[in-house]
């Protein structure tokens, strides 16, 4: 929540306050205490640090809220108005993917005198809707009142990586919004989830629309939250009337050229980089990757936005010329969430003679913004240039614990590690088994193939009680996330 | 007993000062004469090609520094002074007397140039500058600069380093003197003499005012460049093409089973370089160069420097063509290798680090422009290139030796000039092409003759990233192409 720099507060509408008693039914407040792992120290638990956001009931006594409200979360309690006591609640399920996150409560007696809400649909453009919360941290419900500005593909800034349909109104949400319900005609056509500081714009807000929030629903119930699933291929304009000839397409014909196909991704095998999309599941793809949907044009990918882990997409394609139909049978993306924000893990690392090893993801670049060239073309480029079909995981010498047995290890930091005594590293798993086997010395080698770093393993074994020490390394692994 | 004491120790405290004060003053009279005789103004015009935009120039610059006039009516100046240059004056100090200049030689990686008055008349009345031996650390020197009445200015310092150092091409490392000396910010400095005794010590091609250091091109390199332009080819400094790491870890050198006290690893090396074509490995460890043994760090005794670099014996001693033996540990045995030292040749680089002087090749197909990969072109984006520039291309700039030898260069389509021909394409930047037209692309000259044959009428153009491959109109194209020309002002729509 701390990332919207806190701007005043809009209106409070009085009209919007006659619903408000309504709301205040459903309306909750939630108190996180949350702890942050360390990626710098990653054996330390973390820095502890509190927030407040809004949730409110929903269908079969849970509440619904933003993920980044309950986030790395390790004591939640949720109040509701005209009843100041707090009542204990744990996270049900969370979906970092797309922001949303269902809570319990321990006593069932909060829900007595509670309604829980309805949702309704796509609100219209230029509709006024009301945005319910406890922005700027206060105890009492706030209304801020605004209208439908915009409906379009987004980037969801929790996870940093994923961009779902997303609702823009001209309603300040501010922290403390967060999780709040958006109602129309007494449903709720959104959850608020991230605005923009001032600097950007002004009195813009975003809400989570309700196909994104009834998809999350509907992945829960079976008991446990599966990613999005994605095509994993990347598509682009079909604009030029060269390439359109050449790739085959007819004059009134439209679709869009296939780039990448990523490899062990959904669409691998199916669908190939020059293949041209005309269809998916029946919508025709127009020339800029957009398919008419519930009156508005949307990025094709909604469609596959709305389907599960092992749903299939039907799509109609031209393959040299000659019109082709392919099923892709969907599944989550799995390199794509190394670059993406990752909660509720905790660091993994092994720590050897005072070489910390860390696997690299977006949380570790984020807290060690290393310089080092080679490492950041193997980050950005991790998955255009599919990297990880060799390297699973990038595995980096990311500190050194200052002691005699690593004098001469400094030149290596955030160096990306290829072998140790021959083992290929393809995880932090690997790392640690080969420290684990008995050898007379640790030869480790990194990429672009400069001197190795040999560590003895008689001066790793004397070091271990001093490292320790005076680092105050509680732990020397953890393989767990 | 004390009062004598305190008059002997003012005494001696004063004879210091005199003998500190006098000796200078000899210097001064005698450099200042000499001196005056042998130094010119260097004013030179610069203009530097706009590697995004190839086909066009950035705006003037001027330079203005002080050569020093040698042996063979000849002017001596850093490379940097000149480097690009549409216009070379000379002028004498004192009577602002005025001639054009030529450059005769200029080396990027010494940082030299010489330069020759289109009248050789001109420097009559002139005395060459004789070059000055060796120097240790801790010696005097004297920095000349000109006041605007043509009076020499002089700045005293110490030599404070004699080290191997990188040079602005960032081609290499060859010997540096590193000189502390206040000198005082004149019009005209970008290129000054330093002197001792009357004669050359070098030519100071950096200056950090913070901590009033300069930065100085040493007489040994000076001699090489100078022995390099007398001989009938030049070939300049040879490079023994490895990257090297010490070996002062005590358990890497248990690990190699090192038992001799020196030695330097061989962490990489430069596809197709001296020690390449050699057989030198990567991992082997060099113990001794012409004889010379190396420490941990790479150093070897120099009878002039003492413990410098071995790079300065095999790069500014050697001269390309010398052949140097190696002691080698591979494998736990003792190899004697010899290596014929070569000058790095361009044409097998992936990506130049420097370029000067010349017009950078591009080539513009129906409004795709296309580049060769360069650290310029990586320049263009600022002082932070190296994180604000597209990350895959600094990488390969960056790690280039690493990539197969036979890459070749790398072809960008660097932007997009919108046509008709090229709808759909305008955001397209920065991205490296692989095929056009089935052909592989290792050089702009084989993209142009790739885009001879169109195949079914299109050109294909195929890249590394997305979006994979694109099409052009052939026929499209070719009768838009002087309409492409005229629109936006190209002069040519390709220069190899």
């Amino acid at each position: 929540m701390s990332r919207f720099p806190l701007i005043a507060l809009a209106f409070l509408c009085s009209v919007a306050a006659l619903n408000a008693v309504e709301i205040s039914k459903s309306l909750v407040r939630i108190e996180a205490t949350s702890q942050e792992p360390n990626y710098k120290t990653p054996w330390s638990p973390g820095d502890v640090s509190s927030g407040v956001g809004a949730g409110f009931v929903v269908d079969g006594k849970r509440i619904m809220t933003n993920a980044h409200v309950v986030s790395n979360a390790r004591f939640l309690t949720v109040s509701k108005e005209g009843d100041p006591n707090p009542y204990l609640a744990k996270v049900l399920h969370i979906a970092h993917d797309c922001d949303l996150a269902l809570l319990s409560v321990e006593n069932p007696s909060f829900f007595k005198g509670t309604a829980p809400l309805e949702f309704g649909g796509i609100p219209d453009i230029e509709s006024v809707v009301s945005a319910y919360g406890y922005p700027v941290g206060g105890t009492r419900l706030s209304v801020t009142r605004g209208i439908v500005s915009r409906i379009d593909f987004q980037p969801y800034s929790h996870s940093g990586m994923d961009s779902h349909l997303a609702i823009q109104i001209d309603a300040a949400i501010n922290p403390g919004n967060s999780g709040g319900p958006v109602m129309q005609n007494s449903k709720v056509v959104g959850v608020a989830f991230q605005g923009y500081s001032g600097d950007v714009a002004q009195n813009v807000g975003y809400m989570i629309p309700t196909p994104v929030i009834q998809r999350f629903l509907k992945d829960v119930q079976d008991g446990h939250y599966d990613h999005y699933v994605d095509l994993a291929l990347t598509y682009r304009n079909l604009f030029n009337p060269a390439s359109r000839r050449a790739l085959g397409l007819e004059d009134e014909t439209t679709g869009v050229q296939v780039c990448s196909v990523y490899s062990g991704g959904a669409a691998d095998g199916n669908l190939k980089p020059g293949d041209v999309i005309l269809k998916i599941e029946g919508h025709t793809v127009s020339s800029d990757g957009t398919i008419p949907l519930e009156n508005e044009a949307v990025p094709l990918d909604e469609v596959v936005e709305r389907k599960f882990k092992g749903d299939k997409v039907e799509i109609e394609i031209l393959r040299k010329g000659k019109p082709m139909s392919v099923t892709v049978q969907l599944k989550e993306p799995w390199p794509f969430k190394l670059q993406s924000n990752l909660y509720d893990e905790k660091p993994r690392f092994v720590v050897a003679g005072g070489l910390v090893f860390q696997p690299v993801d977006q949380n570790f670049m984020d807290a060690h913004d290393p310089s080092d060239q080679r490492l950041n073309y193997i980050f950005d480029y991790f998955i255009a240039d599919q990297l990880h079909t060799n390297r699973p995981e990038i595995v980096v010498l990311s500190n050194i614990l200052p002691d005699p047995v690593n004098a001469y290890a400094e030149e290596f930091r955030y160096s990306v590690v290829d072998e140790v005594n021959g083992r290929r590293i393809k995880s932090i798993e690997d790392i640690a088994s080969a420290f684990d086997e008995q050898a007379d010395c640790y030869v480790i080698k990194f990429a672009g193939g400069g001197r190795p770093l040999v560590l003895e393993r008689k001066a790793i074994e004397e070091a271990r009680p001093r490292i320790r020490e005076r680092y105050d390394v509680t732990a020397e692994k953890n393989l767990k996330k | 007993m004390k009062p004598i004491h305190f008059q002997r120790a003012v005494w001696l405290a004063l004879v210091l000062l005199l003998a500190i004060q006098s000796a200078p003053a000899d210097d001064d009279t005698s450099a200042s004469a000499s001196a005056s005789k042998s130094l010119l103004r260097v004013n030179s015009t610069n203009q530097v090609y706009e590697f995004f935009q190839p086909w066009i120039k950035k705006p003037p610059f001027s330079r203005r520094g002080i050569g020093a006039l040698i042996d063979g009516g000849r002017i001596l100046v850093t490379a940097e002074l000149v480097a690009n240059s549409t216009f070379i004056e000379l002028e004498k100090p004192a009577t602002a007397e005025k001639s054009t200049a030529t450059v005769e030689r200029i080396d990027y990686d010494c940082n030299l140039a010489v330069l020759r008055p289109a009248d050789p008349a001109f420097l009559t009345g002139m005395q060459p500058l004789a070059l000055n031996g060796p120097l240790k650390v801790g010696d005097e020197a004297t920095i000349l600069q000109l006041e605007p009445n043509g009076d020499i200015a002089q700045t005293l310092g110490r030599i404070t380093s004699i080290s191997v150092a990188g040079y602005p091409s960032e081609s290499g490392s060859l010997l540096l003197l590193k000189l502390g000396a206040p000198i005082q910010q004149r019009d005209g400095s970008f290129t000054l003499p330093a002197v001792r005794d009357g004669r050359l010590i070098g030519m100071v091609m950096r200056y950090d005012a913070r901590n009033q250091s300069a930065d100085i091109v040493p007489t040994a390199v000076i001699r090489h460049f100078l022995a390099e332009v007398d001989s009938p080819t030049y070939q300049g400094f040879a490079r023994l093409g490895v990257a090297f790491a010490p070996l002062r870890d005590p358990q890497l050198r248990r690990y190699i089973g090192l038992k001799e006290p020196g030695g330097i690893y061989v962490a990489d090396i430069t596809p197709r370089g001296s020690a390449d074509a050699a057989g030198i490995k990567k991992g082997d460890v060099i113990l001794a160069v012409d004889g010379l043994p190396l420490d941990q760090d790479g150093n070897y005794e120099d009878p002039d420097y003492g413990r410098i670099l071995f790079s300065h014996l095999t790069n500014t001693i050697k001269h390309p063509g010398a052949v140097l033996p190696l002691k080698i540990l591979r494998d736990g045995k003792t190899l004697e290798i010899p290596v014929t030292m070569q000058v790095a040749n361009r044409d097998h680089a992936i990506s130049e680090t420097h370029l000067s002087d010349e017009a950078p090749k591009y080539v513009i197909l129906g409004g795709l422009v296309f580049i060769e990969l360069s650290r310029p072109y990586l320049k263009e984006w600022g002082s932070k290139w190296a994180s604000t520039a597209p990350q895959r291309l600094v990488y390969y700039d960056a790690f280039q030796n690493e990539l197969p030898a036979d890459r070749g260069r790398i072809i960008i389509l660097s932007q997009v000039l919108p046509t008709p021909d090229t709808i759909g394409y305008e955001d397209l930047e920065n991205i490296v092409v692989t095929k056009v037209n089935g052909q592989p692309i290792k050089s702009l000259a084989d993209l142009s003759e790739a885009a001879k044959k169109p195949v079914d009428g299109f050109h294909k153009i195929e890249f590394e990233e997305d979006p994979k491959l694109l099409f052009l109109d052939a026929n499209s194209i070719q009768s838009n192409a002087d309409e492409l020309k005229k629109h936006y002002s190209l002069p040519a729509l390709e220069r190899l």
